[in-house]
């Protein structure tokens, strides 16, 4: 069980794009009255702070559910209540009740709301079998919020954060003027303004895979002044991806031991002492900002720990194409709703003829109410079982046959697809993207010099970002990801006679 | 091994309550398993049954279940060979028969191995 006990760390509640939207035009029909409501959340707990995130809303129908209170103007009704708390404290969630007040840009508690919450909220509790319990006021762009511990204990919310197709952030009150930004960033601070330059020297990225689209998603960040990045790669630079990745030179690959001229022992070692791909995406980012902040793995990103790093992101940059990458990358962007995008290039080739079929590049944003890459079909299911299996087993199954094909590869292709989704990045974050932008998913083919947008499907059954009692939306730390889960026990492969069988 | 490949493990031993199932942990939360003695109903072959053999990885239920292996001398009575989707292959070092049914469209909130398994049984003993 999570220990909520801690008093110094900020809470702050993430709420998806869509579910804010509707709240809001429920709050805020144009009455002027007051309206409730209920989010039930996960949580997702870090050193620094508690994130809830928003799993559920449930509206509450004026003169049914919410109704004359005995004291306060209005109430939610205790059926309406009772029925929520009940499923927080089975599903380990977080109750939130909501209302709203008249006026905009800053809002609080009403001394009738702290009486009542005084008088609510220990009960609440109990039922909630251990889960804080709060309560939020809305006024027109502005939240203020109160959360609950067991033990009397009370923790103000320090804001909203509204992700997914346009991010914004709600306080209680107008927080003070930024500072004027560095003079670096002068000519794009004409754009985004000092606040978005702000906003993205808090913002914490994290980029999965920094072969040759990862690289350039670094570089272009790093440039940008986004001021901390989680990197994960288990490669090291070779010789065949230095034409790719930014900022390389032959020292980086050891080019003058690695080349083919000499002996092959040379090249190993080479191979094993050249620069890790993610040092040399961190090279390239503090070159361009020195006071960036940037963790480096040289790991896989499907190990449990390692994936875990990523899930306190403000956003995610999926640039490593393997089928289990995708999964979990999808899986973190729906439970821990942090927007994150799919980059790549892929150039298809005829097998049997060695034709080049077609070329493309692709930006597929994945946000928390968008449709999935799983809802998509974009993650294949006999490849996430290939990419499982040893390598002993591989060339047990011999119908695989067919060698590593190596796949062509062009700077210039990762460049337009990274260059987009970059864009969609900076845009969002700083809140400058169309509110109503189309969230597709686009494909360039320059062999026709056309661009396709597909608009992505959503499953309402889809574990993953459906709706559905078990799904994986916003569960949080809740629900495990899906990442390779080591034991110490002897492996199938490992265990000298394996599994006895009759002759 | 993961709670869900646990629980596809339990699913089919409790399906196959004659058979011995062994699993063997693939280290990553997967899991090799065997069925011993699983009948081949009807009489295509001269075999009455066979053990079968499958890998149920740590992405599970997401990641189809495939291939599948069973006992290395199974043939047809009619004498005709075993055909398509199906090889020569070593499951844990042992020869046999493998057996590849990938299934193009999975929906991981219905997919179960044992399903599979079953589907994979199925084609086997109604082959033309
Ligand atoms: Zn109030
Ligand atoms: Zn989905």
């Amino acid at each position: 069980m999570a220990d909520f006990s801690s008093m110094k760390r900020r809470y702050r509640l993430i709420v998806p794009d869509d579910l804010y939207r509707r709240l809001d035009h429920h709050l805020f029909p144009g009455d002027h009255d007051e309206h409730g409501a209920v989010i039930v959340a996960g949580i997702a707990e870090s050193k620094s702070e508690v994130r809830l995130l928003a799993r559920e809303l449930f509206l509450a129908a004026d003169g049914i559910d919410y109704v004359p209170g005995k004291r306060g103007y209005r109430m939610l009704k205790a059926g309406f209540i009772a029925d929520r708390i009940a499923m927080c404290g089975t599903e380990r969630l977080v109750y939130l009740a909501i209302h709203n007040h008249g006026g905009c840009d800053s809002v609080q508690f009403s001394s009738d709301d702290l009486r009542s919450h005084q008088r609510g909220y220990p009960a609440l509790l109990d039922i909630a079998r251990g889960m804080p319990v709060g309560a939020l006021v809305f006024a027109e762009n502005a939240v203020a919020g109160s959360i609950w511990l067991s033990g009397d204990r009370q923790i103000e919310l320090s804001e909203i954060v509204v992700v997914g197709r346009s991010r914004r952030r709600l306080t209680a009150a107008p927080t003070r003027q930024v500072s004027l930004s560095s003079p670096v960033y002068d000519r794009q601070a004409r754009l985004f303004g000092d606040l978005g330059q702000a906003i993205l020297g808090r913002a914490k990225v994290g980029i999965i895979g920094l072969g040759g689209a990862g690289s350039l998603i670094a570089e272009y960040l790093g440039r940008l002044g986004v001021g901390s990045f989680v990197l994960v790669d288990p490669d090291r630079a070779e010789l065949s991806n230095l034409p790719r990745l930014t900022g390389a030179s032959r020292w980086d690959a050891l080019g003058w031991l690695a080349s083919e001229k000499s002996p092959k022992w040379l090249q190993q070692i080479a191979f094993r002492l050249a620069k890790p791909k993610v040092l040399m995406a961190r090279r390239n980012i503090l070159r361009a900002n020195p006071s960036a902040k940037v963790e480096t793995i040289i790991g896989d990103f499907l190990e449990a720990d390692i994936a875990a790093r990523f899930t306190d992101c403000d956003y995610l940059f999926l640039a490593a194409d393997t089928a289990r990458a995708r999964l979990l990358f999808n899986a973190i962007v729906h439970q821990y709703l942090i927007p994150g995008v799919q980059v790549g290039a892929k150039v298809q080739v005829d097998r049997k003829t060695g034709e080049v079929t077609d070329v493309f590049s692709v930006v597929r944003p994945v946000t928390p109410e968008s449709g999935c890459l799983l809802c998509n079909g974009l993650i294949n299911a006999a490849k996430l079982q290939e990419e499982s299996i040893s390598e002993q087993e591989r060339r047990g199954q011999r119908y695989v046959d067919d060698p590593d094909v190596i796949a062509p590869s062009v700077i210039t292709l990762n460049a337009v697809a990274v260059s987009h989704a970059t864009d969609d990045f900076l845009f969002y974050m700083t809140g400058l993207r169309d509110p109503n932008a189309p969230t597709s998913f686009m494909r360039f083919h320059p062999r026709g010099r056309q661009v396709w947008s597909d608009e992505p499907r959503k499953s309402p059954s889809c574990p993953e970002c459906g709706q559905g009692p078990r799904s994986r939306l916003a569960r949080g730390d809740a629900r495990r990801l899906p990442v390779i889960e080591r034991t110490k026990v002897k492996t199938a492969e490992a265990t000298e006679s394996g599994i006895r069988l009759p002759a | 091994m993961t709670p869900e490949v646990q629980e596809a493990i339990k699913e089919i031993s409790e399906a196959y309550p004659d058979c011995h199932l062994e699993s063997v942990d693939d280290g990553q939360g997967g899991a090799v398993v065997t069925v011993q003695n699983i009948p081949l109903e009807g009489a295509l072959y001269l075999q009455t049954q066979t053990w079968v053999g499958f890998h149920i990885t740590h992405t599970y239920p997401y990641a189809d279940v495939y291939p599948h292996f069973v006992r290395h001398d199974l043939s047809r009575r009619d004498g005709k060979a075993l055909g398509e989707g199906t090889s020569i292959g070593t499951f844990q070092k042992t020869p046999a028969v493998q057996i590849s049914r990938r299934t193009n469209k999975l929906d991981p909130t219905s997919h179960t191995a044992l399903l599979k398994l079953c589907k994979v049984l199925r084609w086997l003993t109604s082959r033309p």
